[in-house]
């Protein structure tokens, strides 16, 4: 019977391949909407992994979210700097550390931050070392930049162009292994360096700020806030923003007790999921702060993902439903054309049951390769789309499959099976006398 | 080798006031070889359909080896015919994409029979009826050829009778001699009785025995001079 299953098929390839393609089709989006959906999710969670907590500005969370775990630009209002200084100090805390935006370099972004978090957030160097000096920057894996590279800071978030900061270079000393988070396409620098390049944190700055209880302190640093001044004699005049440059050599200060100047978003780890809750509670009602679990802040994005991906969803089940029904439609002509071929079986001495069998048989195997297909379709689509949004974004993008997978492929195979039962039912009941008088 | 006996035989189709084929009683000897002729509509194919068991009549019984075929189900029709009825067509229904050799044995194969010595009486057969290639696909063939394929098919599981529907209509005068000395041949060498429905004055009359039907009903019966 399969052999000649195998030969009708091949007698009718271009049928037959049609109809595979749109059995193929009609899954592959199905498959692609459920793989990129689930992609998406465990991407985006895996990539929030390691950031517990985070605190910033009253203002969205959602964006608070995106701008500090994935690092999409945009414009966050900032925060007293004395919150690091607080968090620094809390006992509930196990580390706390800054994250300050705006320059990038080719489309990467540079972010501002401390040793804690680059250790507390990645597995380690594939290459080089933690920067040790403010001039000093670490990439992240997927940065196309070689350990000693030179990186001229931009202003402005990628592909807004803006001006470069100019006399003002890092040069990378480490590159960090992937940790498949949007951070792999970072640069990440002292946070020092960040608001020395936008003249913050210097003289000048601290009278705005005023916090005179600080003057002690300030002024035994004093030395080294003139000699950098110095080095920008001249150039003041000329700037669009608060603009100073880096003092490459100057050692790495990450002693945030005084005059800290204010900052996008801290990300804090707590020492125990109660201290993680309480220190939510203590800085959500706090003055001038928010903060914010982002794995609540996803969920609350995948409830949205997900209306998305059950609107696609039922798109794609209709798609399937009308290719369904086109095969039931292309089923039922083919038996009625074959008639005297069906009947001319039976004639000579084929049983019924293998008259059903061949009809349900090819239908089935042709379903069954096009779902196939369409399950390797539909996971090429999701790798491509997911390669794609890795590219940009950094976060990797777990495409893969589950056994829901396996439990929708038979589904598939199940309706398809019952759905062939009919063209192959009306060659059973075909009397081979009518057929063979035609 | 199989003895057929009709009794009381009626058929009507709906919307015809006259039976199709009414035949009272005729009976052919195990082995014997008959011919039915008559022009279109007298009810040849409707014979053919009855003694085959593809049709049940009305009334009546159709005893094959004293067992009556009328009483038994479709499905136990289609098994018996299998089993006892070789059949050649006038159009041979060839399934095309398949071989000689696999045409020959689909039926065998689809009904689950087709064991090692079917299949090497398969190439006996295919060779018997003057077929080289039993490779070649049936596309290639000639339409001489492809009835020769028919014959080799009908006779694949020994049955005691062999029917032809017009088996030489579709062929040129030459082809059609061959098939029908090859029918003869066969149906001889196998010990099958042979039913052979056709036009063809030069096959019919080289048959024991020839019936005429016009109109449902025997007109003539002729008892034939063996010729071969």
């Amino acid at each position: 019977m399969i052999r000649f299953v195998f030969a009708d098929l091949r007698r009718l390839w271009a049928a037959s391949l049609v109809i595979v393609l749109l059995v193929a089709l009609a899954t592959a989006l199905g498959v692609a909407v459920t793989l990129q959906e689930r992609a998406l999710r465990l991407g985006s969670a895996r990539a929030a992994d390691k950031f517990d907590l985070i605190v910033g500005a009253p203002g969205s969370e959602t964006q608070l979210v995106l701008s500090s775990v994935f690092l999409q630009p945009a414009a966050l209002p900032l925060m007293s700097g004395d919150v690091l200084t607080k968090l620094i100090a809390d006992p509930r805390v196990d580390w706390a550390a800054p994250i300050g935006f705006g320059d990038n370099f080719k489309g990467y972004p540079i972010v501002g931050t401390t040793t804690d978090l680059i250790s507390g957030t990645t597995t380690g160097f594939s290459e080089g070392q933690m920067f040790a000096r403010e001039g000093e920057a670490v990439v992240g894996s997927g940065v196309d930049l070689p350990v000693g590279a030179e990186v001229k800071p931009m202003h402005g978030t990628a592909g807004e162009g803006g001006e470069t900061h100019a006399d003002s270079i890092y040069h990378v000393v480490g590159k960090l292994q992937p940790t498949g988070t949007a951070w792999d396409r970072a640069v990440l620098v002292p946070i020092q360096a960040v608001w020395h390049i936008h003249g913050l944190g210097e003289d000048h700055d601290h009278e705005e700020a005023g916090h005179d209880e600080h003057a002690a302190r300030h002024d035994e640093d004093a030395d080294h806030d003139h000699e950098a001044e110095a080095h920008h004699e001249g150039e003041a005049d000329e700037e669009h923003h608060h603009h100073g440059h880096i003092d490459a050599d100057a050692p790495l200060d990450e002693d945030f007790d005084h005059e800290v100047p204010g900052l996008p978003a801290v990300l804090v780890k707590p020492k125990t999921i109660a201290d993680a809750y309480a220190l939510r509670q203590a800085y959500r009602t706090g003055e001038g702060t928010r903060a914010v679990f982002p794995a609540e802040v996803l969920t609350g994005l995948y409830a949205t993902l997900g209306d998305a991906r059950a609107v696609l969803m039922y798109v794609a089940y209709g798609a399937q439903t009308l290719v369904a029904a086109a095969l039931m439609l292309i089923a039922v002509i083919h038996v009625a054309q074959r008639r005297k071929q069906i009947g001319a079986l039976r004639a000579f001495g084929a049983p019924r049951l293998a008259v059903f069998g061949i009809v349900w048989l090819e239908l089935l195997l042709l379903v069954a390769i096009g779902v196939g297909a369409g399950f390797g379709l539909g996971y090429g689509a999701a790798e491509f789309l997911a390669g794609l949004f890795t590219a940009q974004s950094g976060v990797r993008m777990p495409v893969e499959f589950t056994t829901a997978d396996a439990a929708l492929a038979a589904t598939l195979l199940v309706v398809a099976a019952l759905m062939a039962a009919l063209p192959a039912a009306l060659a059973y009941r075909q009397s081979p006398v009518e057929a063979l008088r035609g | 080798m199989l003895p057929l006996a009709l009794s009381g035989v009626s058929i009507s189709f709906p919307g015809l006031a006259q039976p199709v084929l009414s035949i009272d009683d005729l009976s052919v000897p195990a082995g014997g070889r008959l011919a039915v002729t008559g022009a279109s509509g007298s009810g040849k194919s409707t014979f053919v359909n009855l003694v085959s068991g593809l049709e049940r009549p009305d009334r009546g019984a159709i005893r094959w080896n004293g067992a009556d075929i009328t009483t038994l189900s479709e499905s136990r029709r289609d098994r018996w015919r299998a089993e006892n009825v070789g059949l050649v067509m006038q159009d041979f229904h060839l399934f095309p994409g398949l071989a000689a050799i696999d045409n020959v044995l689909l039926p065998a194969r689809l009904a689950r029979a087709a064991t090692a010595e079917v299949k090497s009486r398969a190439h006996e057969l295919l060779s018997r009826v003057g077929l080289a290639r039993p490779e070649q696909s049936v596309e290639t063939m000639s339409r001489g050829e492809m009835q020769r394929v028919a014959v080799a098919r009908a006779l694949l599981r020994r049955p005691g009778v062999l029917i032809a529907d017009e088996p030489t209509a579709s062929l040129d005068a030459e082809a059609g001699a061959e098939v029908g000395q090859l029918l003869l041949e066969l149906a001889n060498q196998e010990g099958a009785t042979l039913i052979v429905v056709s036009h063809d004055e030069r096959l019919t009359e080289r048959l024991d025995r020839r019936i005429r039907l016009a109109d449902g009903h025997i007109v003539a019966d002729t008892a034939m001079r063996a010729s071969s």
